[in-house]
């Protein structure tokens, strides 16, 4: 490593200033969520003063998410973050490639008196012991034997050594990822009524359109409703073309997206549309002669040529239900009279109405009786239309981050040396550990095997 | 409502847990601490039970989801949270004190879910967005994070109040002494955060993916994902002064307490601000 480094290279390798710049990206994101944003901040325009707001405005204070000041920060946290594993990685390299030397007496030296125990026992059963617990605790050990002496080495999450590396790794691939969306990304969304067919979407930022690389139509939207009228599911038949070819059709439902050319289409909201559709029974004489659904204002003929036109169709009219407004014209005369679905209701709780104000009357164009079955509300679909090429990139970086904090937090590196010495009629022991990261816990693994050591020794017995 | 009456009773003998700790920590007579162990156990067990029962009856009901939808549902399931990693902790620590500090959170939430006016405790149906498999995974380790996070804070009250006696007097009373040490408790605030941060993560990301197939956008900046990422960050920061600066004791546990206020505006305090997630309440 070279002794001495720029000023600038130390100021990014700190991590006083990845504090800092934590600290600072949640401060942002506090006064984020503390001003209204975006289409919200339009509110505030009228209580602040025009000068105050464009001024706002201009410090982007009301997109902040999405302002050159966040821009900014995310930069530095990322150069931040390079800086100190390139600054930091090296060392940890070097540790991970060293190789320890399990005879090694180094190790041993300035350890704490309780680190060592003697036992009457003969040598080659503590061997055996200590065998037994390391292969237990670690798995795999290594031993060797040297000057009248027994040596033994394990070691336990070397790999999480490079934990904090794939953390940060993590972080810089997420902001690539957020990048990545917002330099290429779009959001926008548009709403179809059934049957037709969109080419256009609304993008979320500005009022800009954009043209979709073929259409969407469309052809069906169903919904179901719980007892307590809250929506059960709703969904979109959509068919996709292209030179008025279908190349891919699909069902959309909520929280299941459809995918085509890196297009992602989702489910969003519904709505009724102004169109409304009425069905009709004509009768002639007591005798049914044809059926009709008809749109507002359209007009159909009657087999003795008059015109039928629905001037007016209400779901709920006078809290009397559907109802359609229909005008006849004949050759001669012409009526205009409402059609109530609930007729037979209507005559029931107001005996002789219907016969008397022929403005309800259905029969009012005689010999005709017009009996209306059904308003039908036609829905649109409220698509919303995304392409994001960095999500990839960002749910990569999620399983990164999940992988690396398991690896930081979850272990740590140890090593533990074992040597015994024979001494005439007894055995000495001495345990030795090391531990780059967490001292309290290579004491404690230490206290652990001393006691598991006496313990099973004592067993042998 | 069987389930909502089984509630109710928990609340009760997780005020008595709670009591009983505090005996254990004033009169110092193990006996208490056996008692409150005991009587958590109990309410953790019946509070299993009444959820059991919860997600059943929404099967038989015809809606079936996991007892996890509404702001009721995740209050119960948040305390539930609360006393599991409580009583693991205390297994494996064989320490009873720091109940004393922890079970007061889990009954005032279950307190707040029974009385609070406005808390809706029927079982509803789910609105087609919350219909998602990644719901019921985005809820759990949203509140397993969330619980830890509350562990650390009871620690870090218990920090303080510990430093108080000390320096009291010369002869700490059997308060103090039945505490863990300084030592402990400032490792036991890294570890509940170290937990509760990759639980947050967790919640984070599955919140994210299921962001990604409801509403077709990873992040969108609505102020309950802000004030996560803030949370998240501030336990970040916490993480690097300890390892990196070296701090510990007093100012991690003060750390503590402030990421605990981030979790409970987290919670609650975002939904005094417009939201997409304000179907929870
Ligand atoms: C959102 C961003 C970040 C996250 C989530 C993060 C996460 C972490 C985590 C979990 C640890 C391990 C802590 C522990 O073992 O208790 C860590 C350690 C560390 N972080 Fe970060 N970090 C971030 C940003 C940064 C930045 C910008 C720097 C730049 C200097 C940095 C420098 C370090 C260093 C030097 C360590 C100690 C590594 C060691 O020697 O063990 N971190 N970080």
């Amino acid at each position: 490593m070279t002794t001495k480094k720029s000023a600038l290279w130390s100021f990014f390798s700190s991590v006083q200033l990845a504090v800092v710049l934590l600290s600072l990206i949640a401060f942002f994101a506090v006064i984020g969520t503390l001003v209204p944003q975006r289409e919200a901040a339009v509110e505030l325009a009228g209580r602040l003063s025009p000068g105050m707001f464009s001024f706002l405005d201009k410090m982007q204070i009301f997109d902040l998410y999405h302002s050159i000041w966040f821009f900014l920060l995310m930069i530095l946290l990322a150069v931040n973050l390079i800086v100190c594993s390139l600054d930091r990685f090296p060392m940890a390299w070097r540790r991970f490639r060293l190789r320890p030397v399990t005879s090694d007496e180094n190790v041993y030296k300035n350890l704490p008196e309780e680190n060592n125990f003697q036992t009457t026992l003969e040598s080659f059963r503590v061997k055996a012991v200590v065998a037994d617990l390391l292969k237990k605790r670690f798995r795999r050990f290594e031993s060797d034997d040297e000057r009248g002496s027994s040596f033994f080495y394990a070691e336990k999450g070397r790999f999480s050594l490079f934990g904090v590396y794939i953390v940060h790794l993590s972080i810089l691939v997420l902001i690539a990822g957020a990048l990545i969306g917002f330099f290429s990304g779009l959001e926008g969304y548009v709403n179809i009524i059934e049957g037709r067919t969109v080419n256009a979407l609304n993008l979320r930022n500005g009022n800009e359109t954009l043209n979709l690389p073929f259409d969407v139509r469309c052809d069906k939207f169903s919904i179901e409703f719980y007892e307590n009228g809250a929506p059960k599911s709703y969904q979109s038949d959509l068919t996709f073309l292209r030179n008025n070819q279908v190349i891919s059709s699909g069902k959309l439902r909520v929280n299941h997206p459809l995918e085509l050319e890196g297009f992602r289409f989702y489910q969003a909201s519904y709505g009724a549309s102004p169109e409304i559709k009425a069905t009709l029974t004509v009768l002639k004489n007591g005798k049914k002669t044809m059926d009709k659904t008809i749109g507002l204002g359209e007009i159909f003929n009657l087999p003795g040529g008059e015109a039928v036109q629905v001037i007016r169709v209400e779901e709920n009219l006078m809290r009397m239900g559907p109802a359609v407004k229909l005008v006849v014209r004949g050759a001669q005369e012409e009526a205009a009279f409402w059609v109530f679905q609930q007729i037979d209701k209507i005559r029931e709780m107001n005996p002789g109405m219907v016969e008397q104000v022929p403005m309800f009357n259905p029969g009012s164009f005689r010999p005709y009786l017009f009996v209306l079955t059904g308003v039908e509300e036609k829905y649109y679909t409220g698509l919303q239309i995304t392409r994001d090429p960095g999500t990839p990139v960002v749910f990569a970086a999620a399983v990164l981050l999940i992988c690396g904090l398991m690896l930081v937090l979850f272990s740590y590196f140890r090593q533990i040396w074992i040597r015994i010495d024979e001494e005439k009629d007894r055995s000495k022991i001495t345990i030795a550990g090391r531990s780059y990261k967490n001292r309290e816990g290579l004491e404690r693994e230490v206290r652990y095997l001393l006691a598991e050591l006496k313990n099973n020794l004592e067993h042998s017995k | 409502m069987m389930d909502t009456t089984i509630l109710s009773w928990v609340t009760f003998i997780y005020f008595a847990a709670f009591v009983f700790y505090l005996f254990r920590i004033i009169l110092g007579r193990e006996f208490w601490g056996k008692l409150a162990t005991g009587t958590a156990l109990a309410g953790l067990a019946a509070q299993s039970v009444a959820l059991i029962i919860r997600w059943k009856t929404s099967y038989d009901l015809g809606i079936g989801h996991a007892p996890l939808s509404n702001f009721y549902e995740s209050l119960i399931f948040f305390a539930w949270a609360i006393v599991l990693l409580y009583l693991l902790m205390e297994w494996r620590l064989k320490n009873r004190s720091i109940g004393a500090f922890v079970l007061p959170v889990a009954f005032l939430l279950m307190a707040y879910a029974s009385i609070a006016p406005g808390i809706n405790n029927r079982i509803e149906p789910l609105i087609p967005a919350l219909q998602s498999n990644w719901l019921t995974s985005h809820v759990l380790t949203c509140f397993m994070g969330y619980a830890s996070f509350t562990v650390a804070f009871a620690l870090g009250i218990m920090f303080f109040l510990k430093k108080d006696t000390n320096a009291e007097s010369t002869n700490p009373g059997v308060f103090a002494r039945l505490l863990p040490s300084e030592f402990l408790v400032d490792e036991l605030i890294y570890s509940s955060v170290a937990l509760g941060f990759i639980f947050l993560s967790l919640g984070i990301i599955t919140g994210s993916v299921w962001a990604h197939y409801a509403w077709g956008s990873y992040w969108s900046w609505d102020p309950k994902e802000t004030w996560s990422l803030i949370t998240w960050l501030v336990y970040a920061v916490m993480l690097h002064t300890r390892l990196v600066r070296g701090w510990r004791g007093k100012r991690m546990a003060i750390l503590a307490v402030v990421g605990f206020g981030c979790v409970l505006f987290t919670y609650l305090g975002v939904n005094l601000l417009p939201s997409l997630h304000s179907y929870m309440t």
